[in-house]
């Protein structure tokens, strides 16, 4: 099967999870997919273009992770059936690259084989031999090569060693498909199990003594009973006070960045509409989102930096018997991990999970983890309710119970579910790989930081700005001639918001904020501008009047009859709304593809909505029952 | 002694993983039942050389240079015996 001259040929990466595909991806193709230390980084089938050292033109697939070609798990499955050439979309692939890691041909090689056994022309990338040999591994690649009937290039994928001469064995005319000379006439498991051992014998001898490598001494105290608990804890609480206090230089630099904006637009236009709708409602809008760019940077920063260290493996080690209370297994907690910095992601990490029904449970209760959406709406509230003056710990410890009833109440609500769905159809164990320590790679983290960054300025440039522009003609027109009426209340929005207003007053809010609730329901940070434009939150040249502008105006907020708007309680039921209200249109839209149904998603909308509503009204009128 | 015999004896004298100590290396004679395939795939096939770091409610070995976290009810389907 040779590609004809003008059609590039395909090229697929395939190889066991956490072998270094998608870094000898992103290698080959100058491209910054995401890489992880961790099994299931790669869910979905990722295409490139490379080019040979003579200019041809290559279409490169990145396959997902899998162990072999019998496939039980879906994104398994996407590999095989891209190797099959069966994937809609995708040509058959001319050549297979066999990704193995190095320090463990006996397991890496179970697929090769098996890859060669369909047919396909092969060459194998013998990556990560800079760790295998080591930890004292003696490798004959030639003898390999010799040995299978395939090219075998050794490498350092994320050293960029190796590259070129794998290049090299890409060229046409790719080599012929070798022989399965180690199938006979028995078993083919059996064959291919002896044909691995003698051919490790020969080209991978490992040192007779087993070795205590570094991570193993490392593991020794993470992953103790007690230590390992105190390690986990420790980090998760450094992950969250770090985001809070270290982003507040930035945040400063934002917000003064704003007040000038504001400023020099406040000198340059006449007073009128125009100018009301640049300060008001572009400017205050976006920019009470945007000023928390640094917090969710930080946030996807630490979750790069633990996932590329090889330590998410462990925090789902050790978390598997918290799992197990929910009903869910140690595999769930990446998915739901990743759903802290966005659900989306999240939701599709659940792919790795193997049993179905744990899978749906995960998905289901994945928007429950605080996403960082909710920070700039949490960002808001938390200092409110607490003073300035009890230091960022404090509020460090609010943010961490909100985090905490959350997470805890998916527990309870997986639990359930999981009960409800019966038992699974075969039986499904805990399995994990973990994954040398490694030095992170700071390039990728620092690619992905800015790419998740750039994904919420681009929203705030997009969706919010729009939502900010329409809330601002909503809350100034119709205009009233009457000079005596709040210009507020006679808008478009005033009539809306006395229109909502029966309904979310029994949770405590005003017109206002229900207002605001509603138009957050397409993403939950619309919130913030909402509230900056409906209460009309001035811009001013004076650094600290703009940084805490929007808190005060809220802060000084009332009810038409005097009493203030948002007490204690009132922002204990506004948070507790936020905790729970599924506001995300592309987290729905995600769990209807990856659930296979959009039943499965309105379901979903329409429970955490319930629930949300229901959880505030409990906490404002319980504590209003007990006198607060 | 007759091969059956020895046979026997090997099978009598095989135990699971579970039922190994910490820090021993082992050699995987054979899998049981369902689910096999799985770890075989992952590296757990008969023959190979294990050391189990650390028990519990899942088991973290050693094998070919790579660790891995089994659930006990997965460790007991290996079935190991002293390296000779």
């Amino acid at each position: 099967m040779q590609a004809s001259p003008d059609t590039p040929a395909t090229i697929a990466l395939i190889g066991n999870p956490n072998a270094g595909k998608t870094t000898l991806f992103n290698a080959l193709t100058g491209s910054n997919q995401k890489v992880g230390n961790y099994s299931g980084v790669t869910v979905e089938l990722k295409s490139g273009e490379a080019f040979t050292p003579h200019g041809k033109k290559l279409r490169v697939l990145d396959l997902p992770g899998c162990y072999s070609l019998r496939a039980p798990s879906p994104d398994e499955k996407v590999a095989v059936d891209a190797l099959r050439g069966e994937l809609p979309g995708y040509a058959k692939p001319d050549l297979v690259v066999c990704v193995v890691d190095a320090s463990n041909l006996e397991r890496h090689l179970q697929l090769v084989l098996q890859v060669i056994e369909i047919g396909l022309p092969a060459v194998v990338a013998l990556n990560m031999v800079d760790m295998a040999e080591k930890s004292g591994l003696r490798l004959d690649p030639a003898k390999l090569s010799e040995e299978l009937g395939v090219p075998v290039v050794p490498m350092q994928a994320s050293a960029g060693k190796g590259i070129i001469e794998l290049k090299q064995a890409l060229r046409h005319p790719f080599p012929v498909p070798p022989q399965a000379k180690w199938l006979g006439s028995g078993d083919e498991e059996l064959a291919r199990r002896g044909f691995i051992r003698d051919l490790c014998e020969l080209a991978a001898r490992r040192p007779d003594a087993h070795q205590l490598t570094l991570s193993d001494r490392l593991d020794a105290w993470l992953l103790h009973p007690v230590w390992g608990w105190a390690a986990f804890l420790a980090t998760m609480f450094t992950v969250f006070w770090a985001i809070f206090s270290f982003a507040q230089i930035p945040m400063g630099w934002i917000e003064s960045g704003q007040g000038a904006v504001a400023a020099w637009v406040e000198a340059l236009i006449p007073e009128g509409d125009l100018r009301s709708l640049l300060v008001d409602g572009v400017l205050g809008g976006v920019g009470g989102v945007v000023v928390f760019l640094p917090q969710i940077v930080l946030l996807f920063f630490f979750i790069g930096l633990l996932e590329s260290s090889g330590y998410m493996a462990r925090a789902a080690y050790l978390m598997d018997g918290v799992m197990a209370r929910a009903g869910l297994s140690g595999k769930a907690f990446l998915p739901l991990f990743s759903s802290y910095a966005c659900a989306i992601p999240g939701v599709m990490a659940t792919r790795t999970i193997d049993s179905a029904k744990e899978r749906l449970t995960t998905i289901f209760v994945a928007p429950w983890m605080s996403c960082s959406a909710r920070l700039p709406v949490y960002f808001l509230i938390v200092p409110l309710l607490l003073h300035e003056s009890e230091g960022s710990w404090k509020q460090a410890l609010v943010l961490f119970a909100i985090y905490g009833l959350g997470t805890l109440s998916a527990f309870v609500v997986a639990r359930v579910l999981r009960g409800r769905l019966g038992p699974d159809a075969g039986a499904n164990h805990f399995l994990l790989e973990l994954p040398p320590y490694r030095a992170p790679q700071w390039s990728y983290i620092f690619r992905h930081v800015l790419e998740r960054g750039w994904a919420f300025v681009a929203k705030a440039g997009t969706i919010i700005l729009g939502l900010s522009i329409l809330l601002w003609g909503l809350s100034t027109y119709p205009k009233s001639s009457d000079e005596t009426v709040d210009p507020l209340s006679h808008s478009a929005i005033g009539r809306i918001g006395a229109v909502i207003e029966p309904v979310v007053k029994p949770l405590g809010f005003d017109g206002r904020v229900g207002t605001a609730i509603l138009t957050s329901f397409a993403a939950r940070e619309v919130f913030n501008s909402s509230l900056a434009v409906l209460f009309r939150v001035e811009e001013s040249d004076d650094e600290e009047a703009t940084r805490a502008s929007l808190r005060e105006r809220i802060s000084a907020a009332t009810w038409p009859d005097g009493t203030p708007l948002f007490t204690p309680l009132t922002l204990i039921s506004l948070i507790v709304f936020y905790i729970y209200a599924l506001q995300c249109l592309p987290t729905s839209a995600v769990v209807a593809r990856e659930a296979g149904s959009w039943k499965w998603a309105l379901g979903q909308f329409a429970f955490m909505s319930t629930f949300a509503y229901l959880a505030a009204l409990l906490v404002f009128q319980g504590g209003k029952l007990l006198g607060f | 002694m007759s091969p059956a015999l020895g046979a026997d004896l090997e099978i009598d004298s095989a135990m699971t993983l579970n039922q190994v100590g910490v820090g021993c290396d082992v050699m995987i004679r054979f899998l049981t039942g369902p689910g096999c395939e799985r770890l075989r795939d992952l590296g757990f096939c008969e023959q190979l050389q294990v050391r189990k770091l650390a028990g519990g409610r899942n088991l973290i070995c050693s094998v070919c240079g790579t660790r891995m976290a089994i659930s006990r009810e997965l460790a007991e389907k290996v079935m190991v015996a002293p390296l000779r």
